[in-house]
């Protein structure tokens, strides 16, 4: 048979424009598979002029799903530009609103996007295979889903004062202390939450034994991974170090600061997508490949932090002696930093301190640049500027999330058309479960394509026939 | 239970989609009743279903591509839900749902812009009262 390339567009129930190609050879056997990332955008481009106190609510534009993360790495590279310490509170309450975030961008995850595998099936008839299949087949997981989405937006808008795009967070601070009646709200309403966390746990860990297959062959294999641990290399999201780590479990590198990023993170770009890849510099490509996210985040840390949730990561640890490698086990990972959150908001707000006044350094530009580190639902972002005399914007770096996974991405999606796809008895089930590894991921491509330097573009010029005759890069 | 739930949506930097929207940010300073919630969206989401269960009466305000795209129904994309997709999965998943209605204009430029061309424009200055009207009627007997 001829080579033949089976395109799957677009890749369904991710954020953001993709397409899958895979390329078979005269056998039929997989040679190839690329995960081309087709939409892209210019944020770092064109905020350059712009005052760098506007940052935070442009760079917040980046994402309806994530626009807090962005909010929150943004107006950390600002505090660095004003050269000021935050007041204590502010790191609280900008900690639980990016808490809250990661609670419903988690269940969005789980419950809208992939649910539907796990319980219809990953072979089930495709038209059903979506949230309203779920709430045909499991009406209270479906209730669970919109009810835990529901309460990690609620939480955004009381404290922020909107779900999306929210103000709230500026250079130096926050805009406003909470009150005693918003701290009430979120505390009233986290029983439910966490009740619903802890039997969706309950119920995905008796499933996984079905996936068997799947946790074989779901982007299972060695890398590095990375993402931010608190002093004591507890789990964090808001601040702290970025900590590297091995396949086996053994410390890469044991954190660097925000500011020393560009020493150990390089990217690439590659002519078939907007997406960049990242790579642990000190390694170089592709050996530096790493992962970020919910599964980097619980196979890096030395304890969890929160009573429920560190027992359900002790259970989480005991998958392999090392780190655990299957991405399938991001959906599970997922829902451990679910329960985290939910119990960390708690912690949080129930102190006094919460209620503290004093949530904003009002200073000037300091500093010529600066860097600010989060952890966004899908792993480590980073937001880096640069401003003139006037504190307009220079020079602005962008790295996403799903720029990190991106090696990971392409190497997963090769690792399962590989298993599952044979060109010459084609399933959509198969086509559903390259699909299914990227969404264990949960890339968001409209946070992740950014220009910065050469555009990862390649025009090719063909004839009447078809045939390539030139390629402009 | 909530009276009525006012959702206006679209996206207000992209011409005309931005009717709903902008409608809903007029109809939220020109209502002054705690028992009407409005609600100015970029989009329709899953989690509108809850509050559809939980009111008597929905109404609906987005642009449309032309006259006939007001007819259009469900979808299983979870960023493209239509109103009677939502009022479908609140019946299935909370047994009941408000009674709705959709008021659209057809739009004429969906391009990059703040701007509503002059129909638009027109239409979103009679919304208030369309709205007002529907809210003075009866309430439904049953949902």
């Amino acid at each position: 048979m001829p080579r033949q390339k089976i395109v799957i567009d677009p890749v369904t129930r991710i954020e953001g424009h993709s397409k899958i190609s895979i390329h078979l050879d005269e056998q039929g056997h997989v040679e190839e598979a690329y995960f081309h990332v087709t939409q892209f955008r210019g944020f770092e481009k064109f905020c350059e002029g712009r005052p760098f106190y506007e940052m935070p609510s442009l760079m917040a534009r980046i994402c309806g799903i994530c626009p807090v993360s962005h909010l929150i790495a943004s107006a950390k590279a600002c505090d660095s530009i004003l050269a000021v310490r935050i007041p204590e509170n502010t790191a609280r309450l900008r900690r639980v609103l990016n808490l809250a975030q990661i609670v419903q961008s988690h269940a969005l995850s789980f419950f809208y996007l992939s649910s539907a595998d796990f319980l219809l099936g990953m072979d089930s008839e495709p038209s059903k295979r979506n949230l309203f299949g779920v709430l045909e087949a499991r009406p209270e997981m479906a209730r669970d889903g919109i009810r835990l989405r529901q309460f990690g937006q609620q939480v955004i808008e009381w404290l922020a004062g909107e779900r999306i795009h929210p103000a709230w967070i500026v250079p130096g601070g926050v805009n406003e202390p909470l009150t005693a009646e918003r701290r009430d709200r979120v505390l009233a309403a986290l029983p439910d939450a966490l009740a619903i966390a802890g039997r969706t746990l309950d119920w995905f860990k008796s499933e996984m034994e079905r996936f068997r297959e799947e946790i074989r062959t779901f982007a299972n294999f060695p890398s590095l991974f990375m993402g931010l641990v608190d002093a004591e290399g507890g789990l964090e999201h808001y601040d702290g170090k970025l900590r590297v780590l091995d396949a086996a479990g053994h410390m890469v590198h044991d954190g660097f600061a925000a500011e020393d990023y560009a020493t150990y993170i390089a990217e690439l770009a590659h002519p078939w997508t907007y997406l960049k890849t990242s790579y642990y510099k000190p390694l170089g490509y592709p050996e530096g490949t790493y992962r970020v996210g919910p599964l980097a985040r619980l196979n890096l840390i030395d304890k969890c932090g929160t009573k429920r949730a560190g027992q359900e990561w002790a259970e989480f640890r005991d998958l392999e002696r090392g780190a655990v490698l299957s991405s399938f086990y991001y959906h599970y990972a997922r829902l451990i930093e679910i329960l985290f959150a939910l119990e960390k908001i708690e912690e949080l707000l129930a102190a006094p301190e919460s209620l503290d006044p004093n949530v904003r350094a009002y200073a000037r530009a300091n500093n010529s640049e600066g860097v600010g580190i989060a952890e966004a639902p899908r792993g480590t972002l980073i937001h880096h500027y640069k401003v003139d005399r006037d504190g307009l914007i220079t020079w602005a770096n962008l790295i996403i999330a799903t720029g990190h996974n991106n090696a990971a991405m392409n190497r997963g999606v090769l690792q399962v058309a590989r298993h599952f796809v044979h060109g010459n008895r084609l399933e959509e089930g198969m086509l559903n479960r390259v699909e299914a590894v990227i969404r264990a991921f949960d890339p968001c491509l409209s946070c992740s394509t950014h220009a910065d330097g050469r555009l990862a573009l390649e025009i090719e010029l063909r004839d009447h026939a078809g045939d390539v005759v030139d390629v402009l890069r | 239970m909530l009276r009525v739930l006012i959702v206006g949506y679209g996206n207000p930097l992209r011409g005309d989609d931005g009717f709903g929207w902008r409608a809903a940010e007029r109809l939220r300073s020109a209502i002054v009743d705690p028992d009407v919630e409005v609600l100015a969206l970029h989009q329709l989401t899953p989690e509108l279903m809850e509050p559809l269960s939980r009111a008597e009466r929905a109404i609906f305000i987005d642009a449309a591509w032309t006259a006939a795209a007001v007819c259009r129904t469900g979808s299983a994309f979870t960023h493209h839900l239509t109103p009677s997709a939502l009022i479908g999965g609140a019946r299935s998943l909370y047994g009941r749902a408000a009674e709705a209605t959709l008021l659209t204009t057809p739009g004429e430029n969906f391009d990059f812009g703040e701007h509503l061309s002059p129909a638009v424009e027109n239409a979103l200055e009679e919304i208030v009262e369309r709205v007002q009207k529907i809210l003075r009627r009866p309430p439904p007997s049953h949902a």
